[in-house]
């Protein structure tokens, strides 16, 4: 380590400190060292956990749905960017919903796309149902239609924020400058805007990927009882009536960060292939 | 204290702190925490900090949470012995007097008592089942329109249902018994199994508290909702959350009634203080407000026979609230809790069981 960069190693660990601290925590409880019901040092917790098809469903799940909302959130985020980035309410009205608490996404969800929601009283009304369970189930159902579609909506104004952000500065200039060297609006925009605004929100999707994963209020709210959802199976260890049981809590929220931290080294690792091809 | 019902808050909050203020001098601030969570918080607090101070003095608990927290050392005692008001309670009553057959031994004082009760619309259900033979004959005739949480109240009315399908309470009485255990929880499992197919949802899926199942039963979604105190669809009638005409329904069979406690942490930064509280909370006034519908709606632990007069029959009038059940109704339908492991044990095979659908 050089003199120049040794305050930012020094704020990485600041910053990175709950984290790991956290983590040494987790890691002493989920082998009974320490904690509530620790009973000495034992493997069983861990190999309860993992050799468990619930934890894996729940993963699986759990995955599947942060995937898939962020996924339609970060699409939705640059078709948006893209079209709203020359009109200033266009922008205003796409970065709103930021302000909204995730658990009153859910709520909001919840009180639409419910079985006796908004859209299913609509429904009622135009005489396409007769009872409430006439309407799908789109909240609590193994689909996680309503999760999916509440954490892509939440997620969706920070990333579009982030998206209009590459848009107006670097990709902006850019394509004003293969313009002018005679390239066509559309192939500037395929050429130029299109890479320099994925690439831009890549990092910012992945955290809400990250966020999304271990978030507990909206799966508290919207998710089915089965499969599990990992943060939900979390708490339900970390309270369970059996106090060796909540060793267990510790060794999901160790599995979570594993999987999150899988994700952000696979994209460094990726960022920088990518980096020393184009160089 | 269990922060989530505005009508508790605003007993403690407006209520008894500025009593407590005006009458002691005890500043009471009453702070998030319930059951296994305390258990946590507490551990921890014990592991960073020592023997030094932690942060709650008092702590609202009942069951389980009392069996941890003796396991793990959390609770001092015996003090309640020392609070003048102690001498009103009703030990006699195996409901107060034992805590989910476990002996207090003077580590917590007896708080309120509440029984459990199902939750209905007669408008909409004007004939409901009075026993657990009628409910499964009706939730057969009405698919879709019954299911139960997957916490505390939805295991408690599990468990109520192994009562009645085992001969009784006494079943399960005196300790946990594996075999005994075993047999209610396969004839529990027999009763669901053909069932579920007419829960909501075709039960492949279940509330996951009793605030989602008061949410569907006031949007129509499902008949009945449930409750662990007889008095909250007052109280929730009352705050909107519930419909107006609704009532609660108590079986034939009985159904499942518990106290709940108040102790003392080993590490309590006042624990003077939370003695006075909890003696104060024990006087006949507190215990009264406490008991009215239009408050909290909070069974007493007071022995009526303990009390100076007037108090009785002011107790008796409030008890003859209309829009709640009779107290004679509720005394004779009142069956003991059993112990803890027996909901313990009923929480996991349920969830591995029906919630996985993987006997």
């Amino acid at each position: 380590m050089t003199r120049g960069n040794a305050p930012a190693a020094i704020a990485s660990l600041v910053l990175a400190s709950p984290v790991v601290i956290g983590a040494a925590y987790s890691g002493l409880a989920a082998v009974g060292a320490v904690g509530a019901g620790a009973d000495g040092l034992s493997g069983a917790a861990l190999v309860h956990v993992l050799t468990s098809s619930v934890t894996w469903q729940g993963v699986a799940w759990t995955v599947a749905t942060a995937g898939v909302a962020t996924f339609l959130a970060t699409a939705a985020a640059v078709v948006v960017a893209v079209r709203v980035r020359g009109s200033r309410t266009g922008r205003l009205l796409a970065v709103l919903p930021m302000g909204v608490p995730h658990v009153a996404a859910a709520l909001a969800a919840l009180l639409m796309l419910g079985q006796s929601g908004l859209l299913s009283r609509l429904a009622r009304l135009a005489g396409l149902t007769a009872i409430p369970s006439d309407f799908p189930a789109l909240v609590y159902d193994q689909a996680g239609v309503a999760l999916v579609i509440a954490s892509a909506w939440k997620e969706f104004p920070y990333l579009a924020l982030t998206a209009l952000a590459v848009l107006l500065t670097d990709a902006a200039r850019l394509e004003e400058v293969a313009r002018t060297l005679g390239a066509t609006s559309t192939q500037a925009f395929w050429r130029i805007t299109w890479p320099r605004v994925w690439l831009g929100t890549a990092p910012a999707a992945l955290a809400a990927f990250a966020f999304l994963l271990g978030q507990y209020e909206m799966p508290a709210l919207l998710a089915p009882s089965n499969p599990t959802a990992l943060a939900l199976l979390t708490y339900e260890r970390s309270i369970d009536p059996m106090l060796a049981r909540r060793a267990e809590a510790h060794v999901l929220a160790l599995l979570a960060l594993v999987i999150s931290a899988s994700i952000v080294i696979l994209y460094a690792r990726l960022q920088h292939r990518g980096q020393s091809e184009s160089a | 204290m269990w922060r989530g019902d505005p009508a508790i808050n605003s007993y403690v909050d407006d209520w008894v702190a500025p009593r407590m203020r005006s009458l002691y001098g005890v500043e009471v601030r009453a702070v998030e925490g319930q059951g296994a969570e305390l258990v946590n918080a507490l551990v921890t607090e014990r592991e960073a900090t020592g023997v030094r101070p932690g942060t709650a003095s008092l702590v609202w608990i009942n069951g389980e949470t009392f069996a941890q927290m003796r396991r793990e050392n959390l609770l001092a005692g015996p003090w309640t012995d020392h609070l003048p008001n102690t001498r009103l309670v009703d030990t006699a009553s195996p409901i107060i007097g034992r805590d989910f057959e476990q002996d207090p031994a003077g580590f917590e004082s007896p708080w309120g008592m509440v029984q459990f009760a199902l939750i209905y619309d007669p408008a909409r259900t004007p004939a409901p089942p009075r026993s657990i033979e009628m409910l499964a004959r009706w939730i057969r005739s009405h698919p879709g329109r019954f299911t139960h949480d997957q916490q505390f109240t939805g295991m408690t009315f599990l468990k109520g249902v192994m009562y009645a399908l085992s001969g009784g309470v006494e079943t399960f009485q005196g300790g946990f018994d594996e075999g005994k255990y075993r047999v209610g929880r396969d004839r529990l499992l027999e009763w669901l199994k053909p069932l579920t197919p007419y829960f909501w949802r075709d039960g492949t899926t279940y509330p996951l508290d009793v605030a989602a199942m008061h949410r569907l039963f006031a949007n129509g979604e499902i008949d009945f909702t449930m409750s662990n105190n007889q008095n909250e669809v007052v109280t929730k009638v009352r705050q909107g959350v519930l419909p107006p005409e609704a009532r609660a329904l108590v079986f034939d069979d009985g159904t499942i009634a518990n106290a709940h406690y108040l102790g003392i942490p080993t590490n309590a930064p006042n624990a003077a203080g939370a003695m006075v509280l909890t003696d104060f909370l024990l006087s006949p006034e507190a215990q009264l407000e406490k008991l009215r519908t239009t408050v909290w709606g909070d069974g007493t632990v007071l022995n009526m026979a303990a009390l100076p007069a007037p108090w009785p029959s002011r107790f008796e009038t409030v008890m003859a609230d209309a829009q709640a059940l009779p107290r004679d109704v509720l005394a004779q339908r009142a069956r003991p809790e059993v112990h803890p492991l027996y909901h313990a044990r009923l929480l996991e095979d349920w969830r591995q069981a029906v919630r996985r659908g993987t006997p």
